[in-house]
């Protein structure tokens, strides 16, 4: 159980985080999602501690983590895949990190194991791939045998197989009783791991809900229109709640306006009207919607 | 790299329900953890090979001078006891003029190279008080120095007095005046190695750490002397490696080059040292990782 309550961080007149307040539940994976420079690591450094707070608070099962005893054991933290001296070997990282709490080499060659690290235990981590990089930070993670998992962005860097398998691991942890609070800027993953959503942008939440409600409520239906007279039905569909994109030449998506409406509307004006389907929502654009205020680094539309 | 399957019944299910019946967070656990993390990297090993390595051949030449000028002017073996002795301590020591190089760049190593490696935020993750971390740390590089620093002056001695036993010039080991200085030496080195520790603490860099020390060992003196005013020639006694010298370069406790002694000048070097940790402490405390 993690809680966060007025959780703000800033750098400088910068405001990475603002003003934040969550729970994050036993029991079930919680996505953390948003996009990049949202301040998702930053919150997630500061849930361990190794960020400072600006204001108010975060505890882990109803502690600061410094204040635990054993911290490793309360909180696994996958925070960077690259926080690892390149110059030491997996197996002695993680025997290091072990042994700040007791923890016995067996259970470091069990971590080993769990992420199929053995092949490459005794390399340097310098030459680990990034997707290494993630299960060697993983494996340090569940050294404590954490009742609480924080992983940022695990799949990064992972092959297909690689991204099952944290799916499938983290479902498991969950459906033991363990918290698992997992980030990602992927929607898609997020949609096939995790049960709750924390959706953050621009340092806010933006949304707090089941994977369900937000795929339900995060989206207006878009239809999209093809017709030689594509401009003038743009012009006649401007209004405030509807928005229209022109994709390709002749083709309209249009969001706010039923496509019963589009085409009683071209047929009161004599428009002739190739195509009209309505789209699906789907949860990429559920997210899309959510984020589009939110989005630090916007980059311009390819037209 | 080898592909995973998932396995339902993976060892993490084991001991999740026994919770408080593990291992917790102890400073003898993060002792243990420096420990392993020192030992584990290359640099630690070449920095010590170094450090040996520099002590013996600095013997040798150092020796081999000082023993040929003897057979071939005056009467070495004729000198005074004390004499003799100076020789062969001086011999044994001079090593450490190098070798307080190499354990400068150690100590910084030691920690820059967590913090440009990312290492830095496992570590503290893992010992959320972070101020253990590094007195751990400064515990491990003392110890392991002072060891090192022992092997390489008691190499040193041995080296010196084969070549001197030519020229029938020798100093037993177990005088006070020869065996305190190699013990002063080898607690110098040592502790140049935590100095060390604590500006790459402060500056969280391998470069900068480096250069800082490096320059406050080797330029600040060299500049010292050149300045023509008579505030700067009282201040050199007191800099770092002037007082870590005088502090083992002296046969008495009592009287060293600067009339100091071996107490006043350890005093004057754990100054520096004192100060480094403490900003040291300071920042990690109060630093974001």
């Amino acid at each position: 159980m993690i809680t966060a309550e007025g959780l703000v961080k800033r750098y400088g007149a910068k405001t990475a985080v603002n003003d934040i307040s969550f729970t994050v539940r036993p029991g079930q994976v919680t996505g953390f999602l948003g996009p990049n420079g949202a301040g998702k690591s930053t919150t997630m450094r500061m849930v361990v501690g190794l960020d400072r707070p600006s204001a108010g608070s975060v505890v882990v099962n109803g502690k600061p983590y410094a204040a635990h005893r054993a911290p490793l054991h309360e909180v696994g933290a996958l925070l960077d895949a690259k926080a690892v001296h390149t110059g030491r070997s997996a197996y002695n990282h993680l025997l290091a990190m072990a042994a700040t709490h007791g923890i016995g080499a067996s259970r470091v060659r069990e971590v080993i194991e769990l992420t199929g690290l053995e092949s490459v235990a005794r390399k340097r981590v310098g030459g680990f791939s990034l997707g290494m990089g993630q299960r060697l930070g993983i494996a340090a993670a569940m050294l404590g045998d954490p009742a609480t998992l924080i992983l940022d962005e695990p799949v990064n860097g992972l092959d297909p197989e690689g991204v099952l398998w944290v799916r499938q691991f983290v479902r498991h942890l969950a459906s033991e009783g363990r918290t698992i609070f997992l980030s990602s800027h992927l929607m898609s993953e997020m949609a096939l791991t995790a049960d709750h959503l924390i959706v953050l942008g621009r340092g806010e939440i933006i949304a707090d809900a089941p994977v369900a409600d937000i795929i339900a409520g995060g989206t207006r239906p878009r239809v999209l229109v093809r017709s030689p007279h594509s401009s003038q039905l743009a012009d006649l569909l401007a209004a405030p709640e509807v928005a229209v994109v022109r994709s390709d030449a002749g083709v309209l998506e249009i969001t706010g306006v039923a496509a019963s409406g589009i085409g009683d509307l071209a047929a009161q004006h004599g428009l002739a009207i190739h195509e009209l389907t309505p789209l699906s929502a789907s949860l990429e654009e559920a997210y899309m919607a959510l984020t589009s205020d939110a989005v630090e680094y916007r980059t311009e539309a390819v037209r | 790299m080898t592909a995973i399957t998932p396995t339902p019944a993976h060892p993490s299910q084991r001991g999740f329900a026994q919770l408080d019946q593990r291992g917790t967070l102890s400073f003898a656990g993060v002792l243990r953890s420096e420990w392993i993390k020192f030992r584990s990297l290359r640099s630690t090993t070449w920095s010590y090979l170094i450090v040996i390595a520099i002590s013996l051949g600095m013997a040798l030449i150092m020796s081999l001078s000082m023993a040929s000028g003897m057979s071939g002017g005056t009467d070495a073996a004729a000198a005074p006891a004390d004499q003799q002795l100076s020789f062969i301590v001086q011999s044994s020591v001079f090593g450490v003029y190098f070798g307080q190089l190499v354990a400068g760049v150690l100590g910084v190593l030691v920690i820059s190279g967590e913090y440009t490696t990312g290492m830095i935020r496992s570590t503290l993750a893992a010992v959320p008080m972070r101020l253990p971390a590094l007195a751990a740390k400064a515990v491990v590089l003392f110890v392991a120095t002072y060891v090192v620093g022992l092997v390489a002056t008691l190499g040193a001695y041995v080296v010196t007095s084969l070549v001197f036993a030519g020229v029938d010039v020798s100093a037993s080991l177990t005088e006070p005046a020869v065996f305190l200085p190699l013990l002063g030496a080898s607690l110098y080195l040592a502790l140049v190695a935590v100095f060390a520790l604590g500006v790459g603490t402060m500056l969280r860099s391998s470069a900068g750490g480096i250069a800082a020390v490096l320059g406050l060992i080797l330029l600040v003196p060299t500049v010292f002397q050149m300045i023509p005013a008579e505030w700067a020639q009282d201040l050199l006694p007191y800099l770092l490696s002037i007082a870590g010298m005088n502090m083992f370069t002296s046969t008495t406790a009592e009287a060293t080059a600067d009339g100091f002694g071996f107490w006043l000048n350890l005093l004057i070097v754990l100054g520096w040292v004192g100060a480094s940790i403490a900003g040291a402490t300071v920042l990690l405390k109060r630093r974001d990782a």
